[in-house]
Parts: C-alpha cells; structure tokens; sequence
C-alpha cells in the first residue's frame, strides 16, 4: 500500500541542513526517512497519495555543494528594519531632491555609516516605486566597488525610512575639483578598472544605473571607488514595464546619444558612454561635454566624434528625433587633439566607450579585458594613492602657510647667523 | 552572475511562528496562510496581472508570517498589500484605484459565502461614491505594503522557480514530454499556496515538483544510491521530501466546516474572533 506523501508541517529537524558546516554534513550519509502519514481532522487518509519514497536515500553529497547551490546558511534570515534610533547622528552631509544624507554612528558597533533619509512624505501611491528600485538594486549589486548598504531602518512613523550604507570619504568630482594636479596614468587605470568592475557587476545582475557621473562615484583614503547614488537604477531585459524606459535618465553631461535623440528603449550601452565621459574627465580634470542643453551636447558629441554615418551608426536615421537635427558636413573625429598626451591603446579605449552606435559601444566585461590595462604604466596598488582631508566627515583642509623665501643675500645671511652666535 | 541570497526564515522562526505563539495552531495557520495566496491569485487573474508579479505577492505573503502573527494583521489586507509591492518590484504597477475595487469584490464575496443568504446567488455592490470604504481600503494597502517592506527588512529579494525547472527538466531529458513539464509547472504554482518558498532553496522546490511528476506519471529516473537524479542539482532528499509533503496537503479534502472557517477570517477580525471562542487552543 503507498504512503501518502504529506510530510511534518516543518521541515524535518535535520541539523546538517541548518547548523552543521559542509564538512559535517558529508559525514552523514545514509539515512531511511521514516513512514510518514498524515491523518485529517476526520481521521481519513488525503485523498491524493503518492507511492513512498525509495528506502536508503543518501542526504548528504559526496561533494561540496555546488556554486550555484550555496548552502542554506547563507541565505540571511527573515528580519525586520531596525530603529533609525540605534545610530547615533553625527552631521549632515548634503542634501538633494531625493532627501537628506547624514553621516552616523552606529551605537552598538561604533561603525561610521551614511544614512540616506528616503523622501516619503506626500505619497498618494505608496511607497515609490523609485526608492524600491534604489534599494532592490544595491541589495542585488553587492560588490566590492558598489557602496554596501547595510539595511534599511525605520523612524517613528511608516514615512521615514533611512538606507544605511558605508561612509566613504570623498566623492570623485570633489576630488577632482580640489586637487592641484590631475590623477596619474596609473592612477587612472586603477580608478577604471575598479569602475569596470563595478558595472560589470550591474550588468551582470540586469542592473542599469543610469545616472553614472564623477559625483556618484566614492572614493575612500585607501584608493578604492564605489559606485553609489542607484536612485535611477532599474533592471532591465524582461519585463521593461508599463510605459517603457523612461528617457529622462543620466545628468545631461554624462547622456548617451541615443538618450538624446529619443530611442525607447536602451540597454547596457547607455552605462558604457557615461564611464566614457568619466575616463575622459579624469584625464582632462574637467568634464568632457560641458553643454547647456540637449542641443549644445548633441553639437558638441559630433564635433569630437565627428557627425554619424551609416557605418558608425546604421540605425541613426530612424531615432525619433534624428530628422529635427540638420547634420554637419562629414569631419574625422578629434579624440587625438584633445588627449594629446594618450598612447594609442588609451585612444582606442576611450573611442570604443564613445562609439556612437550602442551596439558597437564596447562592452563592461570586454573593457577589462583591454590592452591599455597591461601597457605601461601598470595600474597603481590602490594602497599607494595619496590620502585627502574628507568635507563629508567634517575635516578641514590644513591651511598652506607660504614657505619663507630664500634670504636675498648671501651677507644677510651671514649678518643672521653671526648674530645668532653672539 | 553570482547566485542571489533571497531570504529563508530560520530555524527558530520555523519552529514556533509568531501566529503559533499567539495560539493559533498549525493546521489553521497553514490553512489561512494558503486562503491568502489564492485570494492573491484570484485578485491576479481579475486585475490581468503578470505571473511572475503575483508569485513574488505570494511568496513575499509567505515570508511576513515568519515575522507578524495573524491576530495582529489580516490576511486580506496583507494579501493585498504584497500584490500591491510586488507589481512595484516586477515592473508592472498597479493602479490602486483598480486593485482597491477588485479588494472590495473579493471581501464581498467572501462575506456572501459565510452569510446567511450563501446558497442565493452573489451580487456585488458597489461603493458608495461618498463613503469612506474606498478611503479604508486604500489606506490600508499602502498601510500594509509599508509593513511587508519593514517587517521584511526591505529585503524582498524573490526568485521565482520556472527558469529552474526548464533547465532541470532539459538535464533530464523531459523536455520533449509535454506532461511532464506541464505537472511539474502546476505542481511549482500550486506550492505558492505553502511556505515552501520562504523556508528552501529554489532547486530543492524545483526538485520535488519533478520527483511528484515522475511519481504520478510513472516516469524511471535514477533514485538508487549512489545514483540519486536530485543529487545532480545539490537538492536534499529530507528536505525534498518535506517539500512534496507540504504541496500534497493542498490536495486533502476539507469539510465544508473547514473551509468556510477559514473564508470568515480574511480580516484579523475574523482570526481574534476564533481565538476567543477557542480559548483551549492557546
């Protein structure tokens, strides 16, 4: 007679799944899962039954599990959002049309953490679908070179909520704007390779960022870059969504041609131009398309890139808003008057960012895999780069006294040091 | 791409859930807990929504009682709150004046079920233009979907199965058999009814929905040590076991007493009602 498969209403109590390690779990090999029935209230047997399962079933493997099945133990538990009350405030950072940013300490662990208040204040529809895609996306992008969030807590009422995520010193256009030199070569290749990695992630995960700018991008004293500021994130592939992909995306500087001349729908490549502009606003310590609108910016791109053809973009002529633009008489592409000082391998990186056709624009994982990468100079440990005061935590940048002045004559000198002797 | 840590609720959520510890007991919970998904389902199917928006509803439904007990919030606001989240998180917003009125049919129809006049055939009203249901019932969706994101600790992370199971069953060879992979489908939708998500692995799932299948249409797959088929995709045999356990409870008949016993605690109301009457349970 079978058995009817209806097991405890828990899972079994099998310690290796839920505490042992792996090495444990492996020496359990055997096991006979008992005769299991389950009788309704009116003593009857389900009316739906199975044949019982084979006697002698090994639970454990013989091998670890694999990398696409972790162990159990790593799943985190169901826990909910703890009190913003278990920091302690410290100062403000900035403040945007997203919300505020604090910097705060962690009352338990001492840790120093950013506090991203979320604005929820006169929300007819709930919690935004924005600030679920911001969260959804740094808990999905978990990486080295992506800000950790650490979670979300609550205040008082249901509409503040805070993101806590790491405290990085410095963003990247500050950075930029203080420093009296630019960054090294090798500075740079450090900087995008770590950037690389980030949005290879992103995509990797079917994130879009699409608001990647020097501003967004943190930088701690020890060299390293986090990509921060997802408040535009979303996924992308299936399913895009009721209304399609919106096209006010990216701060102005940092838009991809095909945002600009209306494509619907846009994918990978829209990141890729963005790190393009950064890699180019790192060499040139200022930004590469400093425009004041759409138009200027689009005149602006056709004149380092030259204007597009059929082969450097066949499907130009069909963007939505390629017919209103009156286009310039062909001209070769500027990029070796502009970074004069850039080997050719530096070059052809930074043309393959900037292709106009997206599907010609190179991609995050092939980026990493460039010759500029293993040409001399070889990126920097990111160890080795120079530490600067943090505005974020408050420090102040030493004041530069004027280094006194050689003495005017050698007699001077002499008259000081004999009176010094006396 | 690196594997996604959903969330799974932990042994101690598992053993004693915070419905349990206000007294109600398994079977009821289990019971509630299923009313609720297909209350889902069925707002799903009226509302035209995507598949894979109303199973994350279900199992982010799933996950909040690991965390929140029954007496505290209703299952038909919390139902409803999770699909309300979950069209957010799957791209496909709902518009919430349309989701409050199908909320509204849906309780209608409940309420005539367990009414003195069940047995006529049911009539929905609808709201009146000046009163304040559709005022308390938009309130408390937003007000619950708030609750799913913080008692979930804003980690409402779901992978859903389907892509798995395609993937498993081309392994196995059983992609050609038409029967097989349109059970093991239903068997994956039907365990959205059950904790199963919020408590295994997705392969484990994925597994024992193929092992039901093989079972039931009498399909050989390789089941004897050391050459067990659900060994090649790291699935446990005690917790596959417990999976198929908790899919084929939905398959025992209820009496007519059960089931409307459950209908009538769609609201907390409902489950404090039952607490009261049944005071030995606790």
């Amino acid at each position: 007679m079978s058995d009817s498969v209806a097991g405890p209403s828990t899972p079994s109590r099998k310690r290796s799944k839920w505490q042992l390690s792996d090495d444990d779990e492996l020496q359990q090999l055997t096991i006979n899962p008992a005769k299991r029935r389950v009788k309704t209230k009116h003593g009857k047997e389900p009316a739906v039954t199975v044949p019982a399962p084979p006697k002698n079933i090994p639970v454990a493997r013989n091998s670890l599990h694999s990398v696409y099945v972790p162990p159990r133990t790593r799943h985190p538990p169901i826990i909910p959002s703890r009190s913003v009350y278990c920091y302690e405030r410290l100062n403000q950072i900035e403040e945007g049309s997203y919300g505020v940013v604090f910097r705060a300490k962690d009352k338990q662990t001492g840790d120093i953490v950013a506090l991203k208040k979320l604005k929820l204040d006169e929300e007819k529809n709930g919690f935004p679908i924005t600030a679920l895609r911001e969260v959804n996306a740094l808990m999905t992008c978990r990486h080295q070179n992506v800000v950790g969030i650490r979670e979300v807590v609550v205040g008082d009422t249901l509409t503040q909520v805070f993101v806590v995520m790491d405290f990085i010193e410095h963003d990247l256009k500050s950075l930029l704007t203080l420093m009296p030199s630019p960054f090294l070569q090798s500075e740079i290749k450090t900087l995008m390779l770590q950037l690389l990695s980030a949005v290879k992630h992103c995509h990797a995960n079917w994130i879009l960022h699409r608001d990647l700018k020097t501003s967004n991008l943190l930088m701690n004293n020890r060299g390293t870059i986090m990509v921060a500021d997802f408040g535009l994130a979303r996924r992308y592939g299936d399913p895009v969504g009721v209304g399609g992909m919106t096209q006010l995306v990216v701060t102005l500087w940092y838009r991809a041609p095909e945002i600009l001349l209306g494509a619907e729908k846009y994918s990978t490549a829209v990141d890729m131009w963005s790190v393009g502009c950064i890699f180019a606003e790192l060499l040139l310590k200022e930004p590469l398309f400093q425009a004041k609108n759409d138009l200027e910016l689009i005149s602006m791109i056709f004149k380092l890139l030259g204007p597009p053809t059929n082969n450097s973009w066949p499907e130009y002529s069909s963007l939505p808003l390629a017919k209103t633009i009156t286009l310039p008489s062909p001209q070769p592409h500027q990029f070796r008057q502009k970074f004069q000082y850039m080997t050719t391998a530096g070059i052809d990186l930074l043309m393959s960012m900037l292709a106009y056709d997206p599907a010609q624009r190179i991609s995050a994982e092939e980026a990493l895999e460039h010759p500029y990468f293993t040409e001399s100079p070889l990126p920097k440990h990111p160890d080795l780069f120079g530490s600067f005061p943090s505005a974020a935590a408050g420090e102040k940048k030493r004041k530069v006294f004027d280094s006194p002045s050689a003495p005017a004559r050698a007699a001077d000198f002499k008259l000081l040091t004999e009176f010094d002797m006396i | 791409m690196s594997p996604t840590f959903y969330p799974l609720a932990s042994l101690s959520q598992i053993e004693k859930t915070p419905s349990r510890a206000d007294g109600i007991p398994d079977d009821l919970e289990e019971d509630l807990r299923a009313n609720g998904c297909k209350l889902i389902h069925e707002a799903g199917i009226l509302l035209k929504q995507k598949q894979v928006a109303v199973a994350t509803a279900q199992i982010l439904f799933q996950r909040f009682w690991y965390v929140s007990s029954m007496k505290t919030f209703g299952i038909g606001d919390v139902g409803m709150g999770a699909l309300y989240l979950a069209s957010k998180l799957e791209e496909c917003p709902l518009r919430i004046r349309d989701l409050i009125n199908v909320y509204d049919l849906l309780s209608q129809r409940a309420a005539h079920s367990i009414g003195p006049k069940s047995s006529a055939e049911f009539k929905y009203a609808p709201m009146s233009y000046f009163g304040n249901t559709f005022y308390d019932i938009k309130d408390a969706i937003v007000v619950h979907e708030m609750q799913l994101l913080k008692r979930l600790g804003f980690n409402v992370q779901v992978v859903l199965p389907y892509g798995t199971l395609i993937n498993y069953l081309r392994l196995l060879g059983l992609m050609s058999r038409e029967d097989a992979s349109t059970r093991a489908w239903g068997y994956l939708n039907d365990a959205l009814q059950t904790p199963v998500y919020a408590l295994y692995q997705i392969p484990t799932i994925v597994c024992a929905a193929i092992y039901l299948t093989t079972r039931h249409l009498q399909i050989i797959l390789p089941s004897e040590p050391p050459h067990c088929w659900w060994e090649l995709f790291d699935a446990d045999w005690e917790d596959l076991w417990s999976v198929c356990g908790y899919i084929m409870r939905l398959y025992q008949e209820r009496s007519e007493h059960e089931r409307l016993r459950v209908v009538g605690m769609i609201s907390k109301k409902g489950v404090r009602s039952w607490l009261e009457e049944h005071p030995s349970e606790l």
